[in-house]
């Protein structure tokens, strides 16, 4: 049950699927209305807010264990050292 | 060696030489190594991440990002001042993968990009793929795992979450720094964060499994 006002229906005049909604919402891309949207749609979807928790938690995961890595060190310096000897050439 | 290779290897160039005729900026020798030291290599730790998190190998890695700095230092003529370097820099590295290491590997690309879009487009999107896996499980989740769960999957797929879950690139970035349109950024996300989440309930139902045995 979709109001007819639904900010995330595309140009197509598709209606977005409640996965498609989440997606723009999880990764920050919603404007203010789609948002505003959305929060009331999920007080009335479980699974959307079952997926919300669950998606926001995978993204802080990913971010928290997948970056933050160091490149070696010595790699700024080989860079540097390739580009003088290439413009000295 | 085929007509073929010779254009994929010079589409990097014509691309940026494309860029460089339609943005050509005129730099000088200073002001080139000021963008260079001030708005490139402030990226090196994320690009080098880029890097491993797409050959897997951390000599491969390296040897990826020299490639892309050498690279972006020869064109930075085509780089407009101010702008987004670090996607430029993004799409330099993802263009040097492709063209040079993807080849000299052989890997192919496995992703079926017909079947994606079909997918997306069914009537299982809104299925639930993945009921048993909880945030709570996520909790138990302290080591390698969502790190191994990432590399597990299809380098295509493995990219999208890189760039957008990793790097926090807008959708409009990635389908500038991948060259596809923004929808397909949309579907091939969606897919990937559903093989993810298949990967991480089986890593959830292991340790669930040594959990009650203990
Ligand atoms: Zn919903």
């Amino acid at each position: 049950m979709t109001p007819p006002n639904n900010p995330f229906i595309l140009a197509d005049g598709k209606k977005p699927t409640c996965m498609e909604m989440l997606q723009v919402i999880i990764d920050g891309e919603a404007s203010d209305e789609q948002q505003e949207y959305f929060k009331n749609h999920m007080d009335r979807c479980l699974p959307c807010f079952k997926s919300y928790d669950l998606d926001m938690a995978i993204k802080r995961l990913l971010k928290t264990k997948c970056c933050g890595g160091d490149a070696p060190t010595d790699l700024v310096d080989q860079i540097k050292v390739q580009i003088s000897q290439n413009s000295a050439s | 060696m085929g007509l073929n290779t010779i254009l994929d290897g010079y589409s990097l160039l014509f691309l940026l030489l494309m860029e460089e005729i339609v943005t050509r900026q005129n730099y000088s020798e200073k002001e080139k190594n000021e963008i260079f030291n001030n708005e490139f290599l402030p990226h090196i730790n994320s690009m080098y991440n880029f890097g491993f998190r797409l050959t897997l190998d951390r000599d491969d890695a390296k040897d990826l990002v020299q490639d892309t700095y050498l690279k972006a230092y020869r064109f930075v003529e085509s780089f407009q001042k101010g702008t987004n370097a670090k996607a430029w820099l993004f799409r330099i590295l993802k263009n040097s993968f492709i063209n040079d290491y993807r080849k000299k590997t052989k890997e192919p690309s496995k992703v079926d990009y017909q079947e994606v879009e079909t997918y997306y487009n069914s009537e299982d999107v809104n299925r639930q793929i993945t009921p048993d896996l909880r945030v709570e499980s996520l909790k138990d989740m302290i080591g390698d795992e969502i790190s191994n769960a990432l590399n597990a999957l299809d380098v295509d797929f493995r990219t999208v979450i890189i760039l957008c879950d990793l790097e926090g690139f807008k959708y409009e970035e990635m389908a500038k720094i991948l060259d596809i349109p923004i929808g397909t950024v949309r579907s091939r996300l969606h897919r990937a964060r559903n093989l993810l989440k298949e990967k991480l309930s089986e890593y959830a139902k292991s340790m669930g499994y040594k959990n009650t045995e203990l």
